[in-house]
């Protein structure tokens, strides 16, 4: 293709952005001695890759060369599905690493040398590890198989082998010997009584002290690191022998020792052999007793402590540098400042947690006591301190004499020098903390008494706590792209917006205007309402209905055969629906379509009132993927007064219809909402358009996508629409029988409850 | 085939049923019974609520009468009401009256089912007062002493909507059941489902690895009866694997990703 051409039909596809010329010419360049069908599948892409990352697109370019070496134009469109994944996780650097350097492991699976994502099973995976965690562990990614007691970090993807069933056995197995490591307390805080002289600061693992008191910590490390992974292994035998047999039988026969020479090998060869071998591999390290205790699970962390300083003499070669060993794939490492920092968090979640519970305690007291310390406080504000000095946490030092007693001891708090007994919840929390960090929470009794002073202080100042409770006014969204078969995560920002209610005669109009339509509504729709009523004549019932009874003997006698319809039943026809109406208020509905729009919505909200169903109206507009609006018209819950009125008053046009996001967040709306039947309708004039590259099949597909995502959680989707091409792409959207098409704006206010009407009796 | 009847109000529980007590519900109830107070047990689904009410109705040798609540119970379907026989309307106890009238034991199961309207029938019984107005009968029936009401619910999964009222609530005497412990758990599977303590064991954890999946979607993990059920599909020879699936996994939900979870979780343990 001609340099000029490809500038050219670049310029178009990334409109309105005008990038640098040089940029442009440059990047182009590899392109130019390509034949014009290898330019124009390259081209397609831009549009893909441009509105995430223009410098991306541009290393896509630049690079396009080595990439059309490896990769067929059939392969390119995946490939760049996973570069923006990349990128969308873990940012340019990421997606631009993966673009230069992994092309090549990225062919080897496209061979079909197998492979297994973390992302296709993490669904699996994760109620898996937790129900036999019985704790709620995280699954996250990353190179190296390793925990920090709230995560369990596995690499993003195994090709272990060619079969996929051994690499999810393999990530199965990664999992739960992770696990096993948390399980068996692995990552020990405490020092044994042996070891009390290491010296350890209170931030710092003893477990690291430990290793760092030897010559060479990275071998105390590993040996302790192998034992404890033996010991994993026994116990994970006992746990659960069904994982242990298939592990036995599809993995160790798959795993070799990377580095056999390494004096620590015969430890890790432990692991991936049958129980006979075992035992036998022991026999030069530990005793008689040692080697049972270890393949037999009884042995205990504090034996590992003591195992590993003993045999590090044993291993360590002075004037020789260790190498460290290379752990086996399920093994991982131990990353003890990850568990260290994973503490922390928790320390400082549930000492938050803590001032939470003990703030609402404080509340509770007499506001006398309390201001006080509100007062003092703010005296010096500033400086927590002072709070601190008036309200502190104690252990009763008659039971807190011995350890062992330590549970039993009753936790007293006290308040300007007043004793007062912690209630049970909080007292258990406070043991808890105790227990797992060792030291009470009482750094954090200056934030809870700081809270509780304020939250007093709002409570003094009128509508102050309003503030507190005002919603956050912004949302992320991803977006689907078709092209890509992928999210665009967090692609568009939603904005709540308020409409400014207006005082018009517009309700009042439309009232008078359809007031005979009005009654009609009603009375129709007073018809669905949930009722109690007795039906007649029925098989079984409360009570006998006694017309039919003498109808019945009269009949017998007469000789005719009598009805066995004899009975009165209570009939409840219960409703429970709870519906989002969509109000499209995108520019091209101005004049007589917003019009009918804002009647259809006051008629459809009178006819509401009667029924009894709860609904909410929502507006939606905006342009651009960063601003995207939702306009709030009614709440579910809100009662249809005076300012919702004037809000459906002032529904007017404004900018473009990006119908993703409202879609999304309506879903998310009701999914929290409790009902039988959860509707979204949509009440549009026209397909799904932005100012952006939001149009044709991209809009259209993403639209489709987010519908199903509503479908997916059980909300029933349904358009009304006037566009008059709306048959060629509703279908596809909506599916049959979930869109409705009004050729006559005018009709539309006597329509919409109609349609209503027939879609939920 | 030959079937067995007996009339409601007759049916008293002859053999011993297996029941391992863990606290003091045993006493309590007998306590309740002889105190003439009304019984409320509450706890999640299979954990020995309506087996504890058969104990309870042998170790007092009085006739249990069981009434499982729905939404479409009627006060008429508990008091009674007018049938129709051969031309004449004949009246017919409901299963209350028939349990006041033979000072049986009525136990309502999962009474929060039941509307709220028709619970209020009970209100009367449940107190001091201990009657029951058959209103189309211009009756009004006294409780013996050997009467008891009894009533069942599971707190955990019922809506807000479906909360008792606090002025049912508070008439009764509550006895809170949750899953045994380990230990206990096994023996009873162990004894019920007839397998050897190794297998409950097996159960018991697996069964304890599901109930801590609420934050994963799973609203209420394998109760005792299940494994019980599981139990008794290997004794009968199924295999464990095809016993857990059927008996244990299926049962608890129908998500593909907790299904296949779970799937693991017992390939892991068998």
């Amino acid at each position: 293709m001609k340099p000029a051409l490809l500038t050219e039909r670049f310029y178009d596809l990334v409109a309105p952005d005008i990038p640098n010329e040089w940029d442009v010419e440059e990047v182009l360049e590899s392109l130019i001695d390509e034949s014009d069908h290898v330019c124009e599948a390259i081209l397609g892409h831009i549009p893909i890759i441009w509105p995430v990352s223009h410098s991306l697109c541009f290393d896509f370019l630049r690079l396009l060369p080595k990439t059309l070496e490896h990769l067929n134009l059939e392969q390119i469109p995946r490939w760049i599905g996973i570069t923006l994944d990349h990128y969308e996780t873990d940012g340019l650097r990421a997606a631009q690493r993966f673009m230069q350097d992994d092309i090549d492991q990225y062919l080897s699976k496209l061979k079909g040398c197998g492979g297994l994502s973390l992302a296709s099973i993490e669904k699996k995976l994760l109620p898996y590890i937790r129900g036999i965690a019985r704790n709620d562990l995280q699954i996250e990614q990353a190179g190296i198989s390793y925990t920090d007691t709230t995560s369990i970090y596995v690499p993003e993807e195994l090709n272990f082998s060619p079969n996929n069933d051994d690499n999810f056995l393999l990530y199965k197995y990664i999992l739960t010997f992770q696990w096993g490591f948390i399980a068996c307390g692995s990552f020990i805080n405490k020092a044994p009584s042996e070891f009390t002289h290491i010296e350890c600061d209170k931030d710092t693992f003893w477990l690291r002290s430990f290793f760092a008191s030897f010559e060479e910590p990275l071998l105390a490390r590993d040996i302790y690191h192998c034992l404890e992974s033996i010991r994993v292994q026994s116990f994970l035998e006992q746990e659960l022998p069904g994982l242990m047999r298939a592990a036995g039988k599809h993995l160790f026969p798959l795993i070799s020792l990377r580095n056999k020479n390494h004096p620590l090998s015969t430890l890790q060869q432990v692991l991936i052999e049958d129980n006979l071998k075992q035992g036998s591999l022991l026999d030069h390290y530990l005793s008689k007793r040692e080697r049972k205790q270890y393949l037999q699970g009884q042995a205990s962390v504090y034996d590992s402590i003591n195992l590993s300083s003993k045999m590090f003499s044993k291993f360590h070669q002075k004037n020789a540098e260790y190498i460290p060993i290379s752990p086996l794939p399920f093994q991982g490492i131990l990353k003890l400042r990850a568990v260290e920092t994973a503490r922390k968090i928790k320390e400082q979640k549930m000492g938050e947690h803590f001032a939470d519970m003990m703030a609402a305690y404080l509340l509770t007291l007499s506001r006398k006591e309390l201001g006080d310390l509100h007062k003092e406080d703010k005296l010096d504000s500033g400086n927590e301190g002072l709070a601190e000095s008036d309200i502190s946490l104690i252990m009763d030092s008659e039971f807190a004499q011995t350890a062992d007693q330590d549970k039993e001891a009753p936790i007293l708090i006290t308040i300007n020098n007043e004793q007062l007994e912690l209630p049970a919840e909080l007292e258990e929390f406070t043991k808890n903390f105790l227990d797992e960090f060792g030291h009470l929470p009482a750094n954090f009794l200056s934030s809870a008494a700081g809270k509780a002073g304020q939250a007093m202080l709002e409570q003094d100042v009128q509508g102050q706590t309003e503030e507190s409770s005002k919603q956050k006014d912004t949302l992320l969204y991803d977006e689907w792209d078709y092209r890509r078969q992928g999210y665009r995560k967090n692609w568009c920002s939603l904005h709540f917006k308020e409409l400014t209610p207006i005082h018009s005669p517009f309700i009042q109009n439309t009232l008078d205007k359809y007031h005979g339509l009005t009654i009609r509504l009603r009375h129709q729709f007073e018809m669905m309402r949930s009722q109690e009523r007795f039906v007649k004549r029925q098989r079984e019932g409360d009570d006998i209905d006694f017309d039919a009874l003498v109808e019945s003997i009269s009949d017998s006698r007469a000789g005719i055969s009598s009805s066995d319809r004899l009975f009165i039943r209570l009939k409840r026809d219960e409703r429970d629906i709870a519906v989002l109406f969509l109000v499209d208020m995108s520019n091209s509905t101005a004049g007589w379509v917003n019009n009918a729009l804002k009647e259809s919505l006051v008629l459809m909200s009178e006819a509401m009132e009667v029924l009894g169903d709860r609904y909410g109206i929502y507006g939606f507009s905006g342009m651009r993927r960063a601003r995207c609006e939702f306009f709030h018209v009614k709440h579910l819950n809100e009662s249809y007064g005076e300012q919702v009125k004037e809000r459906i008053g002032s529904i007017a046009p404004s900018e473009y219809t990006r119908m993703g996001p409202p879609i999304r967040h309506a879903t998310s709306i009701l999914k929290e909402v409790d009902a039988k039947v959860r509707l979204i309708i949509t009440l549009t004039d026209g397909k799904p358009e932005d100012y952006d590259d939001y149009k044709g099949e991209y809009a259209i597909e993403d639209t489709r996508h987010a519908l199903l995502e509503a479908k997916t959680v059980d909300i029933h989707p349904f358009c009304i629409t006037i566009d008059h091409q709306a048959k060629d792409y509703m279908q596809h959207m909506y599916g049959p029988a979930n869109y409705i098409f009004i050729d006559n704006v005018r009709k539309l206010p006597l329509r919409i409850p109609e349609i209503y009407r027939v879609l939920t009796s | 085939m030959e079937i067995k009847e007996t009339r409601l109000e007759e049916h008293l529980i002859t053999q011993e049923p297996y029941y391992l007590a863990s606290g003091k519900e045993i006493e309590i109830a007998i306590s309740a019974h002889r105190n003439c107070l009304p019984l409320l047990l509450k706890g999640p689904t299979g954990c020995g609520k309506t087996r504890f009410m058969q104990f309870l109705a042998w170790k007092l040798q009085r006739p249990l009468i069981t009434v499982s609540c729905h939404d479409d119970l009627s006060t008429s379907d508990l008091v009674g009401r007018f049938l129709i026989r051969s031309g004449e309307a004949v009246w017919m106890d409901g299963p209350l009256t028939l349990a006041v009238r033979a000072g049986a034991i009525c136990y309502l199961d999962e009474i929060v089912e039941a509307r709220k309207d028709t619970t209020v029938v009970i209100h009367p019984l449940a107190d001091d007062r201990r009657e029951l107005p058959v209103e189309k009968l211009g009756e009004l029936l006294l409780a013996p002493p050997e009467f008891m009401i009894s009533v069942s619910y599971n707190p955990g999964y019922q809506s807000v909507l479906k909360d008792l009222k606090p002025s049912t609530r508070q008439r009764f005497v509550a006895i809170s059941f949750d899953y045994p412990n380990p230990q206990m758990e096994a023996e009873i599977v162990c004894k019920e489902g007839g397998v050897d303590k190794k297998l409950a064991d097996s159960l018991v954890k697996l069964a304890g690895m599901t109930r801590s999946l609420k934050e994963s979607g799973l609203t209420e993990g394998a109760s005792t009866r299940l494994l019980i059920q599981t139990g008794l599909l290997v004794q009968d020879g199924i295999d464990i694997h095809t016993a857990c699936r059927a008996a244990l996994i299926e049962p608890l939900s129908d998500a593909p990703e907790l299904l296949a979870a779970l799937q693991e979780m017992v390939s892991s343990i068998f």
